[in-house]
């Protein structure tokens, strides 16, 4: 079983992959990389503190992350990129069970 | 001040059509009743790929696995009507799903609106001329028009729809009401996180300070509710 923190890693290395097709969008490469700035460091700190917990992963939470993992890189189109930015960390923060934002 | 019905022109009968289909009014109210998790949710598969309801609901084991309400409860009927809804509404397609999108959250802001104020004040698609302003092109989604204290809405499904265009539509208009010596209220609703909407009113320099934002996590204020946990 992967622990928390490893599964988290695993969806901010998906927004990296999001970043890239959403910076694409010349007007919006700045936008598309702070959100990546701002939701990395929230799901870390989330990571952090479940590590720092000696959390295990609830029921279903590995398979959830790895589904959501692979529809945010069944995007292909770089606005619908640019809207997984922002919906994949807070997919990701309920299926921990944290505030979604 | 004064509020106008918009001008009838193709676009506005094209999208009349949309806002009147009836999964708009059936997503609306299955979000108005829903907890921020299943908004999430919605909002998860309204953007997303997958057309499978088992890929969706292994995504989000807190509303459909071993630890979420039971099946038959109110909450995990509601769970399981969003998602059919949110799936029926990405199942229209690239072009017009964006439109339902939209049509959703302004519908989503009336009823939460209907909570707090008597719904014969409020209105969709409406102008607000002001003397000697020359009007907005764009109407406003909803407007509650209570005499005394008027609001203005503007409804986003994303934070990527806030602009400077925007931004200052609403701050004009409360401007020009308080030079007639009326008070508006322009507010911001977007079906989106605070978190991403802060990202992008950060670069902005259209003024905003006047401007109420109203978020996913925040949107049962428009009932006049405080917000409940997010999960």
């Amino acid at each position: 079983m992967t622990d928390v923190p490893a599964l988290i890693e695993s969806v901010v290395a998906a927004l990296g992959r999001l970043v890239a097709l959403g910076e694409t969008i010349e007007d919006e490469w700045t936008y598309v990389h702070d959100l990546e700035t701002v939701w990395a460091a929230r799901l870390r700190a989330v990571a952090a503190g479940g590590a720092a917990a000696g959390v295990r992963p609830a029921p279903g939470l590995e398979a959830a992350l790895d589904r959501l993992v692979a529809e945010a890189d069944m995007v292909t189109d770089p606005h619908r990129a640019i809207d997984w930015l922002s919906t994949l960390p807070q997919a990701t923060l309920v299926a921990l069970g944290e505030a979604a934002w | 001040m004064r509020f106008q019905d918009a001008a009838k022109d193709a676009r506005a009968v094209v999208y009349a059509g949309i806002q009147a289909d009836p999964l708009v009014a059936r997503t609306a109210a299955f979000l108005a009743d829903a907890t921020p998790a299943q908004r999430v949710l919605a909002r998860a598969v309204m953007n997303g790929e997958s057309t499978s309801p088992e890929a969706w609901r292994s995504m989000f084991p807190t509303l459909f696995g071993e630890a979420a309400p039971a099946p038959g409860t109110s909450e995990r009927d509601r769970s399981e009507a969003l998602l059919d809804a949110s799936l029926a509404v990405a199942g229209r397609g690239d072009q017009v799903r964006s439109q339902f999108r939209g049509a959703i959250v302004e519908a989503l802001a009336e009823l939460l609106l209907a909570r707090r104020v008597p719904a014969g004040a409020i209105r969709r698609e409406r102008r607000i001329l002001f003397d000697g302003v020359p009007a907005e092109i764009h109407p406003y989604d909803v407007t509650v028009e209570t005499p005394g204290a008027a609001e203005a809405y503007d409804c986003k499904w994303g934070a990527r729809g806030i602009s400077a265009d925007v931004l200052h539509q609403l701050d004009d208009a409360r401007e020009h009401a308080a030079a007639e010596g009326e008070r508006l209220l322009p507010v911001l609703v977007v079906f989106d996180a605070r978190r991403s909407c802060e990202v992008r009113l950060a670069r902005q320099t259209a003024p905003r300070t006047g401007t109420r934002l109203v978020t996913l996590e925040t949107l049962d204020r428009l009932a006049g509710r405080r917000a409940e946990a997010a999960s």
